[in-house]
């Protein structure tokens, strides 16, 4: 019987392809938890104040 | 613990490549084909354990409710998935040489289809209900009934007259397998299995997060 390499090379290759692919997939879900988590602890961080600065106390709109 | 799963899955696996490749012998028959085994085998072995584990984590979260062994039976039945899958398309491969078909709907074939249908039902159950418990509650269910159909595939090639061969190791009584290419499949079949523990860790603490994250 001839050795059919070709067919052997599909069956590893293929199983090298799945594999690899849940592996990546894995790794992706990881990410975007670890992205989550982070977007949670900055969403559930309070104001630092400097971020909208009042302006001072005698300035007025030019209309009022 | 989990990363140092992943590296020695990584080295049995290279390891198991060497001993499938390098160590065992060109089998007289089949010729070089036959190496296919090494990977067909030990997938579906690892798979019937997935699904071991998977019924096992079912029965203890019908029982007890425990998230946790809900989780580890989520992330066991779809790592089987994936490798029963793998052992699918393998053996179709290893079948169009040796056989001259892809594909023959005898009673190993179907059955090993119909487990792997169903567990696919399973992957698609547990994403179409949206109450997270009766979800988990009615995928347990689906996962014991489809892990009892293992036997069924197991035993087909007696019951009914198969293109299929016997087992040549699950079996009673010595293996007729020469001790080389045996030593072959075992370290392929350690490889796989090293490879699946890693994939439901890995999984098992990815859904352990996303529930974390969804609380």
């Amino acid at each position: 019987m001839p050795d059919n390499w070709g067919f052997v090379a599909a069956a590893y290759g293929l199983a090298a392809v799945v594999f690899g692919g849940y592996w990546r997939r894995l790794v992706r879900k990881e990410r975007e938890l670890t992205a989550l988590r982070a977007d949670r602890a900055n969403r559930s961080r309070p104001p630092s104040g400097t971020a909208h600065p009042r302006p001072d106390a005698g300035w007025r709109a030019p209309l009022q | 613990m989990v990363t140092v799963l992943g590296w020695l899955a990584a080295l049995a696996i290279v390891v198991g490549l060497a001993t499938g490749f390098g160590m065992a012998p060109r089998e007289v028959t089949q010729g070089n084909v036959q190496r296919i085994m090494y990977l067909h085998v030990p997938a579906v072995w690892v798979a019937y354990l997935a699904f071991t584990v998977g019924f096992v984590a079912s029965v203890v979260y019908l029982a007890r409710r425990r998230e946790a062994a809900d989780r580890l039976a989520h992330a066991a039945c779809e790592v089987g998935t994936v490798f029963l899958g793998v052992n699918i398309a393998t053996g179709a491969i290893w079948g169009k040489p040796t056989w001259g078909t892809w594909w023959t709907w005898d009673a190993r074939l179907t059955s090993v289809a119909v487990v792997f249908v169903m567990f696919l039902a399973y992957l698609l159950l547990r994403q179409a209900v949206e109450d997270r418990e009766r979800g988990a509650r009615y995928a347990a269910v689906l996962a014991i009934v489809a892990a009892l159909n293992i036997p069924l595939v197991h035993f087909s090639v007696y019951w009914w007259r198969t293109l299929h061969q016997p087992p040549s190791l699950l079996k009673p009584g010595a293996s007729a397998m020469p001790p080389i290419i045996l030593a072959a499949l075992l370290v392929n079949f350690g490889a796989l299995a090293i490879l699946g523990a890693y994939f439901i860790a890995r999984r098992a603490r990815v859904l352990a997060g996303e529930a974390e994250a969804m609380a």
